[in-house]
């Protein structure tokens, strides 16, 4: 384990990232990492709200073309993550922490492929426009689960340092 | 607005905020909770490790004080801020002596630095004619 991650550290990639002085090295990649986890993360709220009750003038079959944005912003986040890890492998791959983040995003991730399922089951807009009973559990999940990771994220910066 | 140039938007935004914020920051926040900038520590020995790593990298290194054997772990800067200064970790391999000045950590018993001088004994630089501080302004 600690071979590989020994590894990908040394590549010339992730030596680019986490050394090169450009700003379009580490910089722009956390950037680029926090931006789309403010898309992901925004527009799930927005799913989960609805679901919850909040604004019930917008129909929830209204919301189904947000799911490609997420899924468009996900896949910069785990293009963008890749590039974080490798750039400091041996250190967060034995970050007890960043496990927690990951199971807590595939969870996550679980939950909002259900959600979405509940969302395109409305898409047809002339269909009534009543949320099931699981869907409000669901975006209760999906809430807990993206703060539980956001959290977790930024404590790899805090726990188990250096 | 159309989404397309929405999109067009938010991304012209994004580079030029990019584009602005070239100023290197080192000190991008404070150090005076962990660290006491009215006092200065010092001392020499032989370097134990040099992690790089975002945001901030760590050189550890070995020194007697008080006739114990203790190592120091100095809180440096940004990966890409070393490689700026020229401290790699070819230029300050394991058993490399250094003399490292700094402000001292607040931790009781703890040998912690900041905002170091890392330079040689004799009081030179690292890497022949390079920095011995971060703080200074990249040649541009």
């Amino acid at each position: 384990m600690t071979n590989l991650t020994a590894w990908l550290e040394g590549t010339a990639l992730a030596t680019w990232v986490r050394e090169d002085p450009s700003i379009w090295a580490y910089p722009t990649i956390l950037t680029l990492h926090t931006v789309g986890l403010g898309i992901v993360v925004g527009a799930s709220a927005v799913v989960d709200l609805r679901l919850l009750g909040y604004g019930r003038k917008l129909r929830v079959g209204a919301l189904a073309p947000l799911f490609p944005i997420m899924a468009w912003a996900f896949a910069l986040n785990t293009l963008s993550g890749i590039l974080l890890f490798i750039a400091d492998a041996v250190h967060k791959s034995g970050q007890w922490i960043f496990y927690v983040k990951l199971l807590s995003i595939f969870a996550a991730l679980w939950v909002t492929f259900a959600t979405r399922r509940i969302v395109l089951d409305h898409a047809n807009l002339s269909a009534p426009d009543v949320v099931p009973a699981n869907g409000t559990r669901l975006a209760l999940w999906s809430a807990v689960l993206w703060c539980v990771a956001i959290t977790a994220g930024r404590l790899m910066a805090y726990i188990g340092v250096p | 607005m159309t989404i397309r140039r929405f999109a067009l938007y938010a991304l012209s935004a994004t580079l030029a905020a990019a584009a602005i914020a070239t100023v290197p920051l080192v000190a991008h926040h404070s150090s005076a909770p962990f660290y006491d900038a009215t006092k200065s520590a010092e001392a020499q020995g032989p370097v134990t490790k040099l992690l790089i790593r975002n945001p901030h990298s760590f050189l550890y290194f070995e020194s007697d004080v008080n006739g114990k054997k203790v190592e120091w772990q100095v809180e440096l800067g940004a990966a890409a801020s070393l490689t700026r200064t020229g401290w790699t970790t070819d230029t300050l391999k394991p058993g490399t002596i250094v003399k490292v000045v700094g402000q001292p950590s607040r931790a009781e018993g703890s040998f912690g630095m900041c905002c170091a001088k890392v330079t040689r004994p004799d009081g030179s630089p690292i890497q022949p004619g390079g920095r011995v501080t971060e703080e200074q302004q990249p040649p541009r």
